[in-house]
């Protein structure tokens, strides 16, 4: 605006302004007659005042800007005059646009397209504008001085290793092989290596150096054995002996479990006294029938019996019992101090018998010791109760006299190396005893005869 | 009274322990994966002393674990490992389910892998350590390469563990340090001692496995993850304590020996080199090639008296050691196709015998039947067709009570058709006074160097032989000066006697002889006079104790006895009904 502000100023008030408009002179010669209003108030600014003229000069400014891209009055005389020399230039040109033309001349699409103004468009200053430009140029001038120092950036540097390994031949970096790949290299682990010379705390915060493992967990859980062998009534070809050992070790063990059936049996077992016909008869009939003399007696003596208990009718105490009852009660404590008093004395002379008695205590104490640290060492090699299911004892692995196989040949083995181990696993506490989750379905299977099915029907 | 009111369960053993709940989801793992983290770093769920407490009131039954030990896994890095693995399992269910196959070719190059070998540095801090709890990884590992590739786990795990034990087993020959062998109708047990420690190990019969549907084949396999890696590592290291070479490669001279042309019809190429690793017949190739060792002679050093007695002792024992390593040295055994093959060719290898077997048995067999220079064949079937004249032909039972035995038994009760010797366990350790079979003292017999009697003769024997031994026992006792009271009663009461009776001598004249066992006997005599005093001097307590142990040890001789003339009962049976038969034949 300030730009449109100053041409008005400048151009308009110069004598040889000339308007492209022509009547714009005659609009201004037949102005009204003023009308007075108050301008103190700002809506009368606005309404009042006769900004006509300045407004059509401008609109004329601005269609002279749209039209030839300025000013007429500022244009330098060539540019809006040529010298007429007569028709010569005329014959000639024609010629040459008609040879051109065909080429030069624009598409009538393109022609609807150009923007009908001289004005170039406002330039969109955001489109110019970096983000964060200061910030990049402060890094680009920060990475120029290390680069002057002779500093590779650490994305160069490794781009290089990379670049130096494959030129080597060596792959950049070996992938992990897993765990149970059967080519994978193994290598001397317990060797001593170089001794750790960095700072401990540094090494631990970075997670260099792992948590130093308690030794309570170095511990086994239970003194079993790895590997327990079995009887030597369990060799393919035993001893007759022995044999007959293992056979009467599981025939306990099987004694056992029948009884603890049997005893769960029993107590599962229904009443013997089922209802029969008689006693069903004898229960619907129950108090029909008179039966005469003990019946009526009955209640009464149960009138009497429930009226017994403290009731109100109770008797106060006279002051004479009272004072009976508690001389009685005074002569008993002392009868009972004086009773202590004696044995206290007497003890004197039971001193042998004491000192035997505290004895024999102090020796059931120290038998109870013993007892108990026995049970704490066999405890040890016990499994506990790891869990919702107790350790179940596998069972005994034996084959009868009649199975026993002659030869290495004829042997049939008998039990499962896999479920021994899995059962040692346990035995040894090293995993708790679990049973197989059950298969639950979801929703019920919906049953559905199909077509093809039906027909067969 | 002031102070706060104290609130249950904040403090004591209801702060110390946690349940597996809630561990798992301090960890933030699904359970499986909590389960098998527990069990690569060796924690185990532990059952507290007060459970109500620990359980803030309840009483049911849970697992729980030590704070300090979930504590303890949160510091480890395989934690994330599994956190990522999830994530690659639900991105790569993604992919598939998206028909993403470019997808799932890129993660699964990319699938996280993690390693075990900070954590077996971590749980055994030295090899010695790692060695003391390699029984359970060579069970599990001999044990999952028998099985069959079905899917019930990743055939590349039955691969690893198979190529480990097939390096254990040719460590235990080129060290030779298999010391008992047990064939039980479970599987084959193993007992080796490794520089110092021993080592038990069972091994199943070959194709004798059903699968077992209540054992938790998830925990199984990851125990056998953790114990393949530590056995791999202990293996290398045992391999470098041989000088031997790693992973092994058989000898020069035998790879040459055992090219065949029917090498191709049991194995692919690739795999025809571990193959011939595993069919034992080989000797391993060494570091640095070693002349024939010679006879380590043991240091000797001037010591005196005690020193020098258990100097001896060791000395003897190491003298016994070695000619036991050396049991089958120069015998040459051929094995029939019925008999297992391995555990024979393991055995007799880690005895120094040779072995081969028919060429279309399996690979690495080094001769043919016909070579005229087999000592012993190795027959499991009642009769052979084609007999030589210059072997043995013999039941493979002979093998394993040998070894079991520490010496070459007579050939004679092993042979065909024989009906066999009960084979014995040798992991039974007979302290003195239970009862031992007969079978057993025929060995220790034969170990002591007695020569075999004929049959009728030796059962007539028998109850003499017994009491023979006992007393030899007691000699031997007296003289390791082992306190065995009673013993040195029932010698004591023998010493009385003689004196007694050499009181009764000593009333007639006699010309003076010199007592040849004068100084022995006194000293025996003063010996069992200090043993008298002892037991007088003994506190009333301390001679009930005593007296509880002399009448238990009296009571298992005892029952012995019973067991023994119940033996002898039962062979006069049977002997009386063989008899019979023949007569009847």
């Amino acid at each position: 605006m300030a730009a449109a502000r100053r041409h008005k100023r400048v151009a308009a008030s110069q004598p040889g302004f000339l308007p492209l408009k022509s009547d714009l002179d005659g609009n201004s010669s037949d102005i009204k007659r003023r009308k007075r209003v108050n301008k103190n108030k700002k809506k009368n600014w606005n309404k009042y005042s006769d900004i006509q003229d300045v407004e059509e000069f401008l609109e004329d400014v601005r269609l002279q800007e749209k039209a030839v891209g300025g000013l007429i009055a500022e244009k330098p005389d060539d540019s809006l005059f040529f010298v007429d020399t007569g028709e010569k230039d005329k014959d000639t040109q024609p010629q040459t646009t008609v040879k051109k033309g065909k080429r030069s001349k624009p598409l009538r699409i393109d022609l609807i397209l150009r923007p009908d103004s001289l004005i170039p468009a406002p330039k969109n200053v955001l489109a110019f504008q970096q983000p964060n430009a200061k910030k990049q140029r402060r890094m680009a001038e920060k990475a120029a001085k290390l680069a002057a120092m002779g500093v590779v950036p650490r994305r160069e540097k490794l781009l290089q290793l990379r670049r130096a390994a494959a030129a080597s031949g060596l792959s950049d970096k070996e992938k992990p092989v897993a765990n149970n790949n059967p080519e994978r290299a193994f290598y001397d682990l317990w060797s001593a290596g170089a001794p750790e010379t960095a700072d401990p705390y540094y090494l631990e915060q970075t997670k260099k150096k792992l948590v130093k493992r308690p030794d309570r967990l170095n511990e086994k859980p239970s003194v079993l054995p790895a590997i327990e062998v079995v009887a030597p009534g369990a060799s393919y070809n035993p001893d007759f002996f022995s044999h007959q050992d293992l056979l009467r070790e599981a025939h306990e063990v099987e004694v056992k479990k029948l009884k603890a059936e049997e005893k769960l049996k029993r107590q599962l077992a229904v009443n013997e006294d089922i209802a029969t016909k008689e006693s069903n008869f004898k229960e619907q009939v129950e108090g029909l029938i008179e039966e005469g003399d003990s019946e009526p007696e009955e209640p009464e003596g149960d009138a009497e019996d429930t009226v017994i208990g403290p009731t109100a009718t109770q008797e106060k105490k006279t002051e004479k019992e009272r004072k009976k009852e508690k001389a009685q009660r005074i002569k008993e404590l002392q009868t009972k101090a004086e009773r202590q008093k004696i044995d206290k004395q007497q003890q004197l002379f039971q001193l042998r018998s004491i000192r035997s008695d505290l004895k024999k205590q102090e020796q059931r104490t120290k038998m109870r010791q013993a007892q108990r640290k026995a049970k704490q060492e066999a405890q040890k090699s016990m499994p506990r109760r790891l869990g919702r299911l107790k350790f179940q004892a596998p069972d005994l692995d034996i084959q009868l006299s009649d199975e026993l196989a002659g030869s290495l040949r004829s042997l049939k083995p008998e039990g499962s190396i896999l479920k021994d181990r899995f059962k040692s696993l346990q035995k040894r506490n090293l995993i708790e005893p679990r049973e197989r989750a059950k298969f639950k379905r979801k929703y019920k299977l919906k049953y559905t005869e199909k077509r093809a099915f039906r027909e067969i029907q | 009274m002031g102070g706060l009111q104290k609130k249950k369960y904040e403090r004591g053993s209801a702060t110390n322990y946690i349940t597996r709940n809630k561990a798992r989801k301090k960890l933030s793992l699904s359970l499986a994966d909590f389960r098998r983290l527990c069990i690569l770093k060796g924690i185990y769920p532990h059952e507290p002393k007060h459970k109500k407490k620990v359980n803030k009131g309840s009483t049911a039954p849970r697992t729980f674990y030590l704070l300090k030990d979930i504590r303890f896994l949160l510091h480890e890095p395989i934690v994330g490992k599994f956190r990522e693995y999830k994530i690659f399992v639900r991105k790569l269910r993604k992919a598939y389910g998206k028909a993403n196959w470019s997808g799932v070719e890129r993660l699964k190059e990319n699938k996280p892998s993690y390693k075990l070998d900070h954590i077996i540095k971590e749980r055994y801090p030295t090899f010695i350590d790692a060695l003391r709890d390699v029984d359970d990884a060579l069970s599990m590992c001999f044990l999952f390469s028998t099985f069959a590739r079905t899917g019930k786990c990743h055939v590349q795990t039955i691969q690893l563990c198979r190529r480990l034990s097939v390096e254990w087993m040719n460590y235990i020959i080129s060290s030779r340090s298999l010391k008992k062998v047990f064939l039980s109708i479970k599987g084959i047990y193993y007992q080796a001692e490794v520089l110092g420690q021993t080592i038990t190990w069972i091994i199943p019969y070959q194709f004798a496995h059903d699968h077992p549907t209540d054992v938790d084949y998830r925990v199984m396999a990851t125990f056998t993850e953790f114990y393949t890696t530590l056995l791999g590592f202990v293996n290398f290291r045992l391999y470098q304590t041989l000088n031997l070479v790693y992973p092994p490669k058989l000898d020069g001279q035998g790879e040459i020996s055992l090219k065949s042309e029917f090498e191709e019809d049991y194995a692919l190429d690739s795999e025809s080199y571990t193959e011939k690793l595993s069919a034992l017949s080989a000797s391993l190739a060494r570091m640095v090639p070693t002349v024939e060792e010679e006879e380590t002679q043991l240091d000797h050093f001037p010591t005196e008296g005690d020193d020098l007695e258990k100097m001896e002792v060791r000395e003897k024992m190491e003298q016994e050691q070695n000619t036991q390593k050396k049991l089958f040295e120069g015998l040459k055994f051929f094995l029939n196709r019925e008999v297992p093959r391995e555990s024979l060719a393991f055995v007799i290898r880690c005895f120094g015998g040779q072995v081969s077997w028919d060429k279309s048995l399996c690979i690495g067999s080094t001769y043919d039947a016909t070579d005229e220079t087999i000592t012993h064949h190795i027959v499991d079937r009642p009769s052979v067709d084609k007999q030589y004249i210059n072997r043995y032909y013999i039941q493979p039972q002979w093998v394993y009570d040998s070894v079991n035995g520490k010496i070459l038994l007579p050939v004679e009760e092993y042979f065909l058709g024989v009906t066999l010797p009960p084979h014995l366990s040798p992991f039974v350790e007979e302290t003195e006074g239970d009862y031992v079979p007969p079978e057993k003292l025929k060995l220790m017999a034969l170990q002591r160097g007695e020569k075999p009697q004929m049959e009728e003769e030796e059962e007539e024997e028998e109850g003499d032989e017994e009491e023979e031994e006992d007393e030899d026992d007691e000699e031997e006792d007296d003289q390791s000066e082992e306190e065995d009271e009673a013993e040195d009663e029932a010698n004591l009461a023998e010493m009385e006697e003689k004196r007694s009776r050499g009181k009764k001598l000593s009333v007639k004249v006699t010309p003076g002889k010199v007592k040849a066992e004068n100084r022995k006997r006194t000293a025996e005599e003063e010996k069992a006079e200090e043993k008298r005093l002892a037991i007088m001097m003994m506190k009333k307590r301390e001679k009930y104790l005593y007296d509880k142990i002399m009448f238990g040890k009296k009571r298992n001789v005892r029952e012995a006895n019973k067991l023994a003339a119940k033996r002898k009962a039962h062979d006069d049976a049977s002997k009386a009904d063989k008899k019979k038969k023949k007569k009847k034949c």
